[in-house]
């Protein structure tokens, strides 16, 4: 690499263009192999043995027979579309993403749009107060709320008596309660960073025009913090069907959470039986439902975006 | 831009799979270097891996690794067997690093047994030649029914009696039941008083297996070449039809068991009893330690009046898992682990591990009263209960995923949503299509 760097143009004749393509080479090399090595080792590896893994069966004889993996196709995949308390399961998380996340993004706009507002005070700390609880580890969370719902434990015994928070009603609310309170914060400083990158002439523009703050906010700092927002959304989309450690949590709480309460669960419970094949083929499937739900939100973000 | 942002999703989708994959590293457990027949000494100093759950087990191992500086054991701890250490064994089965030693309840033995996850100890003599010093029972559950291997060395046993707070039936005078008869009529006694006879627990299976198990039920039989699958009929149907009543009723409790409201139930006496095993003598006295000298344990209350039947939860071996290195060495410390005076007593200080050896059951610190009891000598009643335990019953080879999804059941019977005897109904078949998808060999 350094050779590369130190050696003089090689080629005067051979113009200025082949010899920056050169020095590209090398250190476009030396940045991305890092990148590569550890992208390969952590993600392309396992996924790829996760998916062979899904397409092997088991083979035995006897009651205690020996097991053998030989290739089974799609068999695998085959199960997991029968398997009905899993897409029970993806029913629940699409219900829970399609109330919480917007009631998250909308809740972190407000606030991200607060804090880059001239009329409030004491910035500083409410920009850390909001982003405090995501500081907080999500299975700490989800234990603090927990105790806070129980009806028996809660310092609000008064009303969680009263109100069954643990219950199969509103369980599922209950936790999109604790990944609000951890992720609204995180979520707010993505866009309010967005918004501290708008030029400050635009406002002026829109001052001397004679905007008021409300109208600014809707129409200058919104559609300006739009990729941010869009950019939340996939991450909360993504985090939606991945919900692990809340419910997992909440299990010891409340009889309501099954052992196949989101998808992630029915991976885990099914690895522990073990059925590593099944697991896998699982996971893959719920790789790919995030991947088309996630590419879908952007291509109706987009088509917008071009209207 | 577009092609930059779709990569960034698939990136991150990718996410899903790397968190699920992470399990297993290399391929299949490392081929038999220890195979079966080659129960021989290692030479040279060894060091034994040993996962096991057992509250202060680390000071009972302390005890060997004094004395025996040739064979070093590290113990590694973790959650009770189907809360988690199961689970990571399983991986490090898969992964072909898996410890040599590990805590097994009999129940999770066939689990271990069909992933091919242990050595067979028939090999090591001494091992052989131990049959007699144990309960006969209990040798049964390691052996799984063959006359020529051995899966495990039992270590504990757990028979099922009554804790119950002789001074709240003493205060209210109501007598302390004998028959399940009795048991639901006290039940409504202390519901009137605005107590709960007892909490229903929703996630141990296991327990209410011990209590199919006293009413001479039987979930699953193999003869060799298929398994069957019955959790719904006789005994089972009897005990879950009991229970649901109790449920229907309102006179138990349904807190979610081993949390701290469940603690708290029992801690602030509004729970009046738990039938449970020899070691959950442990539990109450951890849980609940206001209530110290309050309990007492009585034989289990009986189907039939004049019966003599008990019910069995949990109890565990001592299993060398397949890859292990060391199987010699590893047999010797199962041994003294689970036959000798010395680790048998210190095992029942630490947590009320009650001893799975005929000789242990004489142990004198089995013979004294226990404080937190009053002073009665418990562990008399736990000796007789151990004696009337059947000696054949027989887990099934998925016990984590029957034990999950019966629960799920039990939970929603517990909130008002169908009933015990629907949730065993639809667990036997989700029971059947799990053992189905490993071509497990089952009829039904």
């Amino acid at each position: 690499m350094t050779a590369t760097l130190t050696t003089p143009a090689p080629g005067r004749t051979g113009g200025r263009k082949r010899r920056t393509k050169v020095h590209h080479k090398g250190a476009i090399f030396a940045f991305v192999v890092p990148f590569g090595v550890l992208f390969a080792a952590f993600y392309l590896v396992p996924i790829g043995y996760a998916i062979v893994q899904s397409t092997l069966v088991v083979e035995r004889e006897g009651t205690f027979g020996k097991a053998t993996e030989v290739f089974g196709g799609l068999q695998q995949y085959a199960l997991v579309f029968q398997n009905a308390p899993f897409w029970r399961s993806v029913g629940r998380v699409l219900l829970f993403g399609v109330v919480q996340v917007p009631v998250m993004l909308g809740l972190a706009l407000l606030f991200a749009l607060l804090l880059d507002s001239p009329l409030v005070k004491g910035k500083k700390f409410f920009r850390l107060a909001f982003f405090v609880p995501y500081a907080v580890p999500g299975v700490i969370a989800a234990i603090m709320w927990g105790f806070l719902f129980s009806p028996d434990l809660s310092p609000f015994t008064a009303l969680t008596q009263n109100v069954h928070f643990l219950s199969a009603d509103l369980v599922l609310w209950s936790i999109a309660n604790v990944v609000t309170w951890v992720f609204v914060g995180y979520n707010m400083l993505i866009i309010y960073s967005s918004l501290l990158a708008i030029p400050t002439e635009v406002y002026e523009a829109a001052r001397l025009d004679g905007a008021s703050q409300a109208r600014i906010a809707w129409s200058i700092k919104i559609p300006m913090v739009r990729p941010a927002i869009v950019l939340t959304a996939i991450f909360s989309i993504i985090g939606t069907l991945q919900l692990l450690a809340e419910p997992q949590v909440f299990r010891s709480f409340s009889s309501a959470v099954t052992s196949t309460f989101t998808p992630n669960m029915t991976v885990y419970a099914t690895s522990s039986i073990p059925n590593f094949n099944l697991a896998a083929a699982f996971s893959v499937v719920l790789a790919l439902a995030t991947f088309v739900l996630s590419f879908t939100f952007l291509k109706f973000t987009q088509r917008k975006d071009a209207s | 831009m577009f092609t930059k942002r779709a990569a960034t999703v698939a990136l991150l989708a990718t996410v899903a799979l790397a968190g699920c994959s992470s399990s297993g590293g290399s391929t299949e457990g490392s081929t038999d270097a220890a195979d079966a027949g080659a129960c021989a000494p290692s030479g040279g100093n060894v060091t034994l891996q040993f996962t096991s759950w057992i509250p202060g087990i680390e000071d009972v191992v302390k005890l060997w690794n004094d004395k025996n500086p040739d064979i070093q054991v590290k113990v590694q701890t973790g959650p009770s067997g189907n809360a988690g250490t199961y689970q990571n064994l399983f991986n490090q089965l898969k992964a072909g690093n898996a410890p040599d030693l590990g805590q097994i309840e009999y129940d999770a033995l066939p689990n271990f047994r069909v992933q091919d996850g242990l050595e067979d100890l028939a090999a090591c003599k001494d091992v052989v030649a131990a049959k007699d010093k144990f309960v006969d029972w209990t040798w049964g559950q390691v052996t799984l029914g063959t006359d020529s291997s051995v899966y495990g060395v039992p270590q504990d046993s757990g028979p099922m009696a009554l804790f119950y707070r002789s001074d709240l039936f003493k205060k209210n005078d109501i007598p302390v039941p004998t028959t399940w008869a009795e048991y639901k009529e006290a039940a409504k006694k202390i519901r009137a008083l605005g107590g709960y006879i007892t909490n229903f627990s929703q996630s141990d299976i296991n327990q209410f297996a011990g209590f199919v198990w006293q009413a001479g039920g039987q979930w699953f039989a193999n003869d060799g070449s298929d398994w069957t699958v019955d959790m719904t009929t006789g005994a089972s149907k009897e005990v879950a039809d009991y229970w649901q009543d109790l449920i229907a009723e309102d006179l138990v409790s349904t807190y979610p068991a081993w949390t701290d409201e469940w603690n708290n139930a029992y801690n602030s006496s509004k729970v009046w009893t738990w039938n449970s095993a020899v070691w959950g003598a442990n539990s109450i006295a951890s849980g609940a330690p206001d209530t110290s000298g309050k309990w007492s344990v009585a034989l289990a209350p009986q189907w039939n009046a004049g019966d003599k039947a008990a019910g069995n939860w949990g109890g565990s071996s001592i299993a060398v898992l397949k890859g292990s290195k060391h199987l010699y060495e590893s047999a010797k410390f199962a041994l003294w682990l689970n036959t000798s005076d010395e680790a048998l007593t210190a095992l029942n200080k630490a947590a009320n591990i009650y001893p799975a050896t005929k000789a242990g059951l004489d142990l004198p610190v089995l013979k004294e009263g226990v404080e937190f009891y009053g002073g009665q000598p418990i562990y008399d009643v736990f000796a007789q209960a151990s004696g009337e335990v059947n000696p054949d019953f027989v887990w099934g080879p998925t016990m984590t995923q029957t034990y999950a999804d019966v629960s799920d059941g039990f939970k929603s019977a517990a909130s008002g949503k169908g009933t015990l005897l629907e949730a065993l109904t639809s667990g036997q078949q989700s029971t059947i299509d799990t053992m189905k998808a490993q071509s497990i060999p089952v009829k039904g």
